[in-house]
């Protein structure tokens, strides 16, 4: 398509189609009034963005006297937006739309500690069979991927290279060039526990909490940060690392951060099962005693024996939540959240971990900060880093800058840098390896040999 | 990882493989159903509750259905739950909706859904949670609902396992760069698109020398003519997997009209496929679900929702291999019945 001749037009037509995109106005009034824009204008813009095959018409409203207005909104498949999340165990994949729906996810066991080359190998594979499986074709848009680390925060274009720093076998792969070269579409790149909060944060909402502390807790114990509506990434991108405050126990434990008494140590997944263990051992408790004489104890019998009257599980289950509740008492001094919303497997253990939390935070926190503090419940599970992952990407695709330089062309797949993102990519793609032999498996290559695991965080 | 599926009922130790493969339909860890334990002070509290339940099926023709409602029915039995009706949807969305709209006018304590589809059923299933009917759900989730809010949990079989065997029995009998069909549904459903990944990521892993030719049906009238247009298309294809029995029986007969014979692996031990397999000369390979096991495990977690227990969000059996030196014995476990005459004279041969 031919770039419009819009240069004059553009800051009305980007002002007319975000109003339009994040659900600020809907009718050619509420548009006029929102931008402070003519009507002879709003209806141009409105033509234009018809045009570029950017909006479509919608439902008509009620109407006030004359005719019923008609609505417009944003074309959600108008383009596609690939997402996935990595992390030590797991690989999530999914499609989405352009208002960051997911339409499709799948989860499936993985190892991350087989190392970058059958990981994205495995990408590629599901990538391309998500794309098969669409009813109708969708331009891909743009890339969102989660990994298991901080992503380091980006100081130039919209469009880079991400480089994944999270391990060091994956620092040396090429892994976001072998997708922007593959599917030639720019690929944004987050912490999981970043997507995920962006994902339980939801699309833009003015009617939403815009200070909101969403917490991991399973084997790990971690935070994403939403301040006044923006994800809130920190200097390094590590921002929200609250498995590492320490609690102050005269713990032994040595954390793989190499400090002793970290929270995570204490509280995450795997301090619970060890403590019921302990409790089975000890003769504290029949039902953990059954469950440890059928195999490997897991967190879900624990919070079932302790929601069966089990006192050994539900004490367990408390102490836990009161060391997470005090940690989270401190970050909600410090950051003033509405809202706290908890995930991962341990909330999904009834009652008495969360009671305790809520009790900790209640008690520790002043209480300005709490007076109308909600302590919620995740029930999006692991496809909260998929919902962000696209939302992430929407919001990178629809920023002013990036939509600026693309709107005219009426897709992003024009964008005028893209072609240099591709080439850069290609060439990095092409150089011989840096450290580990390892290169990224050619499209035709479905499996490769694993290089060698190493530690992850 | 996933945890070792210990102690499953109705199923041979040989039978049993070591752990359930897949993960939830929201990245949901597995439980095993044997995890679920209700102690006899729970099930004299479920007694004494009187519970009411409703069950709505995709169908109640198949022996998968009648089989999986025997063993909720006699579940919720022995916890002296009231089954007020069973509702046959015959695979049809609306007819699912109206089912479920008017069920929660009737108010039961829950309900039991397989839902049917994927967006045209998800908002109908929301509304029972809306009205305070504990909702539980059989193989497939909607992907609009969440666990713990939409519904209190999903039991289904460990479909990427299914689809692993699937791959598993399949792979001896392709030469060498074969070509494969993949004979698979065509909408976003859990259950087949686990399957079809599951089979997929097998054969890249194991046998990344096969080539796999797709074919999606959306109804079963089209499953023999498009495999016919695909076996006209591509001559040397050595082999297909099929995404469960019923368009497995029309495969085969679509090869038998045709007098090709074709290794086909597919998943859902109906009885047909169960003779076929024990003939020998077509399919090779069956990955079998349990469906009274499943059904059972469906009321147990049922009892523990309405005494107002956590379960966890996704339940799940494992797969069975079955191979023709054992389909009797595997027919006996899973079917809860002795096998038919047709199976033991084609075993016997």
């Amino acid at each position: 398509m031919a770039e419009r001749p819009i240069d004059s037009e553009r800051h009305s037509l980007l002002a007319v189609f975000d109003l339009i995109r994040t659900g600020r106005a809907a009718t050619r009034l509420e548009l006029e009034l929102a931008s402070g824009l003519g009507r002879a204008v709003v209806t141009d813009r409105l033509a234009t963005l018809t045009q570029l095959g950017l909006i479509e018409e919608g439902e008509r409203r009620p109407s006030m006297g004359g005719r019923a207005p008609r609505t417009v909104r944003l074309r959600a498949d108008a383009g596609g937006i690939l997402v996935a999340n990595l992390d030590r165990s797991t690989l999530d994949v999914g499609l989405a739309d352009l208002t960051g729906r997911v339409l499709f996810e799948h989860h499936e066991p993985a190892d991350l500690a087989a190392g970058p080359e059958p990981l994205l190998a495995r990408l590629h594979a599901l990538f391309d069979w998500v794309l098969e499986q669409q009813d109708q074709q969708r331009a891909l848009w743009g890339i969102g991927i989660g990994v298991p680390g901080a992503v380091e925060t980006p100081s130039g274009p919209a469009m880079t290279l991400e480089r994944l720093t999270f391990a060091p076998s994956w620092a040396s792969y090429p892994a976001v060039e072998a997708l922007v070269a593959r599917h030639r579409a720019p690929v944004w790149v987050r912490s999981s526990i970043q997507m995920a909060t962006m994902g339980e944060f939801g699309p833009p909402d003015p009617a939403r909490p815009r200070d909101v502390l969403f917490v991991e807790l399973g084997e790990e114990i971690s935070a994403g940060i939403v301040s006044e509506g923006r994800l809130h990434r920190g200097a390094q991108g590590i921002a929200g690392q609250i498995g590492h405050i320490p609690v102050g126990e005269g713990s032994d434990l040595v954390c793989h951060c190499g400090n002793r008494g970290c929270l995570e140590t204490l509280a995450a997944s795997e301090a619970v099962r060890r403590a019921a263990e302990a409790a089975a051992r000890d003769g504290r408790s029949r039902r953990l005693a059954e469950a440890v004489a059928r195999g490997t104890i897991t967190v879900p019998e624990i919070g079932l024996a302790a929601q069966l009257g089990d006192a050994a599980a539900a004490q367990i289950l408390a102490r836990c939540g009161r060391l997470i509740g005090t940690t989270l008492a401190a970050l909600t001094n410090a950051l003033n959240p509405s809202s706290i919303v908890l995930g991962g497997e341990l909330t999904q253990t009834g009652d008495i971990l969360l009671a305790a939390v809520r009790e900790a935070v209640y008690r520790n926190s002043h209480p300005l900060a709490t007076r109308d503090l909600a302590i919620v419940r995740s029930t999006m599970g692991r496809s909260a880093a998929l919902a962000g992952a696209a939302l992430i990407a929407v919001d990178e695709l629809f920023g002013p800058d990036m939509l600026a330089a693309w709107v005219g062309r009426g897709t992003p797949m024009l964008h005028p840098d893209l072609p240099a993102l591709i080439a850069e990519a290609q060439a990095r793609l092409r150089e011989p390896a840096a450290a580990a032999p390892a290169r990224p498996p050619a499209p035709d290559d479905r499996h490769a040999a694993p290089s060698r695991p190493g530690r992850q965080r | 990882m996933s945890e070792r599926a210990s102690g499953v009922s109705g199923a041979p130790e040989a039978d049993r493989p070591a752990a359930i493969l897949g993960l939830g339909p929201h990245g949901e860890r597995p439980a095993s159903p044997d995890r679920l334990r209700l102690g006899e002070a729970e099930a004299a509290t479920a007694r004494a509750a009187g519970f009411t339940v409703a069950v709505v099926l995709h169908t109640r023709q198949s022996d998968w259905a009648r089989q999986h409602l025997a063993g909720i029915v006699a579940t919720l039995g022995r916890f002296a739950v009231t089954v007020l009706e069973v509702v046959d949807c015959a695979f049809d969305a609306g007819a699912q909706v109206r089912a479920l709209e008017r069920l929660v006018r009737r108010r039961p304590d829950a309900i039991i859904s397989l839902p049917v589809s994927n967006s045209g059923v998800a908002e109908a299933h929301r509304q029972v949670s809306a009205a305070g009917i504990h909702l539980i759900l059989i193989d497939n989730s909607p992907s609009a609902l969440r666990a713990g809010t939409d519904y209190a949990c999903l039991v289904s079989a460990d479909n990427f396992g299914l689809g692993q065997i699937g791959a598993r029995l399949l792979a001896p009998c392709v030469p060498h760069e074969g070509m494969v069909g993949v004979v698979s549904y065509n909408l976003d459903f859990f259950v087949a698109a686990q399957r079809e990944i599951a089979f997929r990521k097998w054969m890249a892993d194991q046998r990344p020398d096969i080539r796999l030719h797709t074919v999606k049906f959306r109804e079963m009238e089209q499953v023999g003519p498009m495999v016919g247009c695909c076996l006209d298309d591509h001559p040397g294809l050595a082999g297909l997997f099929v995404i469960w029995d019923t368009p497995a029986i029309a495969v085969l007969a679509e090869l038998r009209a045709r007098g090709r014979s074709l290794p086909v692996t597919t998943i859902d031990l109906g009885t047909e496929i169960a003779v076929a397999l024990a003939q020998g000369d077509l399919v090779r390979g069956v990955g079998a679900q349990q469906p009274y096991d499943q059904g059972v495990t469906v009321a147990t977690a049922t009892v523990a929702t309405l005494l107002g227990l956590e379960v966890p969000a996704w339940i799940a059996l494992p797969a069975l291999e079955v191979t023709r030196e054992r389909v009797v014995s595997v027919y006996q476990s899973v079917w809860h019945a002795p096998a038919p005459e047709t199976l033991i004279r084609a075993a016997l041969g």
